[in-house]
């Protein structure tokens, strides 16, 4: 039986609700670093118990190796689906006060289509939080035309096909995961035309609305908690880093120019100490420099 | 629902290509496997441990790291948390390796006390930060000889 085989059995067990997991971890009562309730797969019969026990910390990491660890785009970058389930857990958000109007589908610079598409990603997380089909189909059709126009169409208009289909049946959690491979179809195709430098603008693209609706939602209903969730200097600062990777053109495009200058400002904003709380003024802030940005990364004749 | 929709993450998992950033695996040496093997095998056995407690409610992200490792040269990748999030980290090597760990530290470097799950060649650590911010995970090699080895997460 063939490794692919042998998983994806395993996974339709899984989706009959075969029982897989009912190895207890060995230690007690979970640490506050620890995930409740998780079990790990039971092993297979030939294999030794898994251990499931804590062990000794390794040793620090030398500054060295944190400077030179992998930062991997689909990795590295959380999606806004992240973002949203750790600020669910304290609150109801009522996802749909952080629409936004419909955005043109219209663009001539690829970058500027990089950008949105990203973003209406981050638009179709936010439906789906929202539990709003016809807002899911409507963004899902805009994907697909985005997509078109950057001539990625075949697979990732069958994933926004997926993604109206799910809509229509209230499939929210396949969405979420629809969602995501939508997002990394699209990245894919641009590598597959030589466009790979352009994958990064989905991600920053997405980036950007994603903190732009939560920053919206915490900065009107401010708690210190929930405005701890806004740190993340590491993807701003992997964000400017990978700008700078831009060929040229791409960097001279008079938008990706604009955004690349307001990231320095986006830095200082998401970057404070890790026991500290940016006051509802600092959320402010953050919520109306990824709004302009939104607004002028939509704009048919960005500047 | 939920689980025919991870049924088809994950054999789109299987059978995508790398997505855009994926480190490739170097062939491994002296193999008479096809090459990619390592890597489906690989992908295989990370995926077993994510599908498992993708029934505790946690998504597997739509993304994965595939590369070779070592013993004495682990590979470490840099990830952004969210505080109140529910991590677990997994990893698992190709049969080359005997066995693998995955470790999790601060953004300063130090190491941090997560929930361990070690299966020989399959590795995951359990993690809920009380901090947002950047974190790394290690993974390495203890035993066996260099292989290739697939990194994903998933979070609820």
């Amino acid at each position: 039986m063939s490794p692919r085989l042998s998983v994806a059995t395993l996974l339709l067990l899984a989706a009959l609700g075969a029982p897989l997991a009912a190895q207890e971890s060995s230690s007690s009562a979970p640490s506050s670093a620890t995930p409740a309730s998780a079990q790990p797969p039971e092993p297979e019969p030939s294999a030794e118990t898994p251990d499931t026990e804590p062990t000794a910390p390794a040793a620090p990491l030398t500054s060295a190796e944190l400077g030179n660890a992998f930062r991997i785009d689909t990795l590295t970058i959380p999606g806004p689906g992240e973002l949203m389930a750790a600020l669910n857990k304290g609150s109801r958000p009522n996802w749909q006060n952080e629409y936004r109007e419909p955005i043109p589908t219209t663009f001539s610079s690829r970058a500027q289509i990089a950008l949105n598409v990203g973003g209406l990603i981050a638009d179709g997380y936010i439906a789906l939080e929202a539990e709003d089909s016809q807002q899911v189909k409507n963004i899902g059709k805009d994907i697909i035309t985005l997509a078109k126009s950057l001539a990625v169409s075949d697979s990732v208009i069958a994933r926004g096909n997926s993604i109206i289909d799910f809509a229509e049946n209230n499939e929210w959690s396949a969405l979420k995961e629809e969602l995501e491979a939508t997002q990394n179809e699209v990245k894919l195709a641009l590598e597959q035309q030589h466009d790979g430098d352009l994958v990064w603008l989905v991600s920053l693209g997405g980036w950007i609305r994603g903190t732009d609706a939560v920053s919206g939602w915490i900065a009107n209903n401010y708690t210190p908690d929930a405005a701890r969730l806004l740190r993340q200097p590491a993807i701003i600062s992997l964000m400017r880093e990978r700008m700078k990777t831009l060929p040229d053109k791409v960097q001279a495009d008079p938008l990706v120019e604009n955004v690349t200058r307001k990231l320095d400002n986006l830095e200082t904003l998401v970057s404070f100490p890790p026991d500290a709380a940016p006051t509802l003024d600092d959320v402010k802030k953050l919520k109306e420099a990824t709004s302009d940005l939104v607004e002028e990364i939509s704009k048919k004749e960005a500047k | 629902m939920r689980n025919a929709a991870l049924f088809t993450a994950a054999a789109f998992l299987l059978t995508a290509p790398l997505p855009p950033g994926v480190a490739k695996e170097p062939a491994p040496t002296g193999s008479a496997a096809e090459p990619g093997d390592a890597e489906v095998a690989a992908r295989s056995e990370a995926l077993e441990v994510a599908g498992a407690f993708s029934n505790d409610g946690f998504k597997i992200r739509d993304g994965h790291w595939v590369d070779g490792i070592a013993v004495n040269k682990p590979k470490i990748i840099q990830v952004n948390l969210f505080a109140g999030n529910q991590y677990w980290f997994i990893a698992a090597a190709s049969e080359k390796a005997k066995k693998i760990a995955v470790s999790i530290f601060n953004e300063k470097g130090e190491p941090l006390l997560s929930e361990p799950y070690s299966n020989a060649r399959q590795s995951a650590a359990g993690f809920a930060p009380e901090t947002s911010g950047p974190y790394y995970v290690q993974v390495e090699e203890t035993e066996g000889e260099p292989a290739t080895f697939c990194f994903l997460y998933s979070y609820k």
